[in-house]
């Protein structure tokens, strides 16, 4: 008993050595060569695939509705080009319509003068009272 | 272990950055696995050059592989242990077909008490691991590598190997028990008794 006691404890210490001795081989692991470090980068940079430009930055012709679609958004979407198109459809009417208030109106100032009496100087008078 | 630029950074989501063109992602994963691959490499062949080739082989593999890598299948780590388990073993398998024995590479290593008595300094006792290493079927050698000195754990292991982790359990610990036996002729020099050398 003595014996095979001693030889278990002799294994328990071979184990424990053992253990010692993996963990130094451990902490003493290889350390690369620049020179491996240099390869290994080489060819890492020289497989790398190159690198990928976003599709979104990548513009394709445009077609001629979107180019439509880009001008109504900056004339203000379609409400905005809705109201330009009733105001132009609205002026051309008033245009050749002439109601009678607009008629009165531009008569007022598109009446004919003649040329002799054109006063060059107007409103001199005002000075001229005010002294 | 060298600098790490992105320690932040998992190795999976380095290896994606890469695949995108990311160039200080292809630094930090040469900076991080290089030394993995070339430990494990270095201890199964005992070969310093060889295992450069290895590590550069798996290292390549690596960077051909990223833009077709699947997340979440597998650990990058994982995954390279494996591809330089494979060139290790056919390596280690021409050896044997040109009948050159692992050990026929190794350092010699003294056989009884009184060569070591004089008192081995470090490098002898990790030589004389390293020989009692090259003695162990490829199998327990592997398993012991990939735990006690890699560090990797069971479950780990069991994916570089391809086998349960309870095979991996038994490997490893049939192959310690191998080595304390090489290695117990040297038990007085390599600090077996106590007080080490």
């Amino acid at each position: 008993m003595t014996g095979k006691g001693s030889e278990m404890a002799r294994e328990g210490n071979d184990m424990m050595g053992l253990d010692d001795l993996l963990a130094t081989a451990r902490a003493q692991a290889p350390a690369p060569s620049d020179a491996l470090m240099a390869r290994v980068l080489q060819d890492a940079l020289a497989h790398q695939p190159r690198a990928v430009v976003s599709p979104a930055i990548v513009t394709a012709p445009r077609g001629l509705a979107a180019r439509i679609s880009d001008f109504m958004g900056a004339l203000g979407g379609r409400l905005g080009v809705a109201g330009l198109g009733t105001a132009t459809l609205a002026g051309i009417w008033l245009g050749f319509a002439q109601p009678a208030p607009v008629a009165a109106m531009t008569g007022l100032f598109m009446t004919e003068v003649p040329l002799d009496e054109v006063d060059l100087i107007p409103g001199t008078d005002d000075f001229l009272t005010e002294g | 272990m060298a600098f790490d630029a992105l320690p932040d950074v998992s190795d999976e989501a380095l290896l994606d950055l890469y695949a995108k063109g990311d160039r200080a992602a292809a630094y930090a994963l040469t900076q991080r696995m290089t030394p993995r691959v070339l430990g494990y490499a270095t201890r199964m062949l005992a070969d310093r050059a060889e295992a450069e080739d290895v590590a550069q082989e798996a290292m390549l593999r690596l960077w051909r592989m990223a833009p077709g890598w699947r997340s979440g299948e597998a650990q990058v780590s994982t995954w390279l242990y494996r591809v330089a388990a494979n060139l290790c073993t056919d390596r280690l398998r021409l050896r044997q077909r040109r009948r050159a024995t692992p050990l026929d590479d190794a350092p010699e290593v003294a056989d009884d008490a009184a060569g070591a008595v004089a008192g081995l300094i470090e490098a002898d006792r990790m030589a004389a691991l390293e020989a009692a290493l090259a003695e162990l079927p490829e199998r327990q050698r592997q398993a012991v590598i990939l735990r006690h000195l890699e560090g990797l754990s069971n479950p780990e292991i069991a994916a570089v190997m391809d086998i349960g982790v309870e095979a991996v359990e038994s490997l490893t610990a049939r192959g310690k028990r191998a080595l304390a036996a090489l290695l117990a002729g040297q038990r007085e020099a390599l600090g077996y008794d106590g007080e080490g050398v």
